[in-house]
């Protein structure tokens, strides 16, 4: 019982930092990504070539990498006493920005442009036909592809651990480690299904408020 | 004097030319409907009228006012734009409302916006919007939409849309509506429906241009028909020189085609 007690309290010094990671990456990235969208849209080509360029490396390369670049690469060139956990939120937020930004794109460019001509001849101006008629539209089919992106970003918060960063995965393993059993493991696993459910339900709740109109 | 006035209107997309040079005017309280055979300009001519498109030549002159002018250099902002479509009601052939509001929550939202630029806004808010809501209410009653209010667009048929979408554009007092073949979208049984609303319109003496490829009702309820061939007017007259002594040989033959 002892044991069960001290698994679960290591566990739970992990949730602290996987929520973190979690908060501040969703936080940070959800604005960036809108910027990014827009930018990606952009009609300017000096802004939407680079932006373009840079969402496909940030999207084509794996997030354990991303990872491990901006972890240990400051060190290999000379800068001293990068913060891991700051490396950890560069990486995390600029990933799922660019993924943001993309369903974002789709969102925004999935409206039809009947919407945005029947706002502009009653009146309207740009930012009222935005947010007035566009936004909500977007909101509501960008819901399913962002309750996924959720969902892969608790997940992937245990990448962390690569470089160092005591999240849930962290702790279960070195408690898997120093007391020579598996079930840590296993009991970890509970932790990213709580929270997994948490969130699916949060998004079932959203999805069924839109759900009071169709198109 | 004249409430409208096309002059010499030129619009191109990239190499093609869709209008070539068209004029005409309208009195107000005159009913003017364009016919002709689909890619001959119709819509991009009502477009170019309320700046849903940009001509690049020619002037669109409103109550002697020059409102646009293909000549001029200095672009318009698109505060000076907006100030000008609000002259004009447009009805799509795909209706587009809001399908985040309900009926009458289409029919309200610009003009409740608009009253915010009222200098009495303030002091008067409740006042202005349930005058606003009874405008809207009595709009949408007139078009048979009573029980329809609070429905939202997907739950209302193709023809109710539409009538909600001929009182949103109402319910801003336009000087003149612009109608891109309303009734296109909706199956044969229910274009009356529509058809009826806007002819209800004419007998107000609303000032319409009306785009449409529904014979009959253009003859019946215009005071006078365009007929658009590719991208200029071929002929132009009062129903019954169009329809029973059409002189040119394309609408002639653009009538033969069409079931009256
Ligand atoms: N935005 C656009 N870009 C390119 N071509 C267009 C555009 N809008 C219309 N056209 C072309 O202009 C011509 C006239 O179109 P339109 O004004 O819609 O005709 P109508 O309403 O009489 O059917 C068509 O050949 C159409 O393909
Ligand atoms: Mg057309």
């Amino acid at each position: 019982m002892q044991l069960f007690t001290k698994v679960t309290l290591s566990l739970f010094e992990g949730l602290g930092v996987t929520l973190k990671i979690f908060a501040m990456t969703l936080l940070m990235a959800l604005p960036l990504g809108l910027v990014i969208s827009l930018g990606s849209m952009s009609k300017f080509k000096v802004v939407k070539y680079p932006i373009k360029t840079l969402i496909w490396i940030i999207r084509g390369t794996p997030l354990m990498l991303q990872l491990i670049v901006f972890g240990l690469g400051p060190g290999l060139l000379g800068v001293r006493g990068m913060n891991m956990f700051v490396a950890v939120i560069i990486a995390f937020v600029l990933n799922y920005a660019c993924y943001f930004a993309e369903i974002f794109r789709g969102g925004i460019e999935s409206i039809p442009k009947g919407q945005y001509e029947a706002g502009a001849v009653l009146g309207l101006t740009k930012t009222q036909v935005f947010f007035k008629i566009i936004l909500l539209q977007v909101i509501k089919r960008i819901i399913p592809p962002m309750g996924n992106e959720f969902l892969t970003l608790v997940k992937d918060t245990s990448l962390a651990n690569t470089i160092m960063i005591y999240e849930i995965t962290w702790n279960a393993k070195r408690m898997m480690n120093s007391e020579h059993i598996l079930w840590p493991l296993f009991y970890s696993g509970v932790f990213y299904l709580v929270l997994c459910g948490i969130i699916t339900l949060i998004f079932n709740y959203i999805e069924k408020k839109l759900d009071y109109y169709k198109g | 004097m004249a409430i409208l006035e096309i002059k010499n209107i030129m619009k191109s997309f990239d190499k093609t030319e869709v209008l070539k040079d068209v004029s005409f005017s309208m009195e107000k309280g005159e009913v003017v409907s364009i016919i002709g055979s689909s890619g001959s300009g119709k819509t991009t001519l009502l477009r170019c009228i309320n700046f849903l498109e940009k001509a690049d030549k020619g002037q669109v002159v409103l109550n002697g006012e020059v409102i646009f002018d293909g000549a001029e250099k200095k672009k318009m902002t698109s505060e000076e734009i907006r100030r000008k479509q609000l002259n004009f009601g447009f009805v799509f052939q795909s209706f587009n409302l809001f399908p985040q509001y309900s009926a009458i929550e289409n029919v309200v939202l610009a003009p409740k916006l608009l009253a915010k630029e009222r200098p009495d806004f303030k002091h008067n808010k409740e006042e202005i919007y349930a005058e606003i809501e009874a405008n809207a209410k009595r709009l949408l009653s007139s078009a048979g939409l009573e029980t329809k209010y609070d429905n939202y667009p997907c739950e209302l048929s193709g023809g109710q849309q539409q009538r909600v979408a001929i009182c949103r554009a109402l319910a801003l007092s336009p000087e003149i509506m612009l109608f891109d073949e309303p009734t296109s979208a909706l199956d044969p049984e229910i274009t009356n429906e529509v058809l009826k609303v806007i002819k209800s319109l004419a007998d107000e003496k609303m000032t319409m241009i009306i785009v449409t490829h529904e014979m009959a009702f253009a003859r019946s309820v215009s005071d006078r028909i365009i007929f658009m061939d590719d991208g200029v007017i071929a002929e132009e007259g009062v129903p019954e020189e169009i329809f029973t002594a059409p002189k040119s040989r394309r609408l002639k033959e653009f009538l033969s085609n069409v079931r009256m």
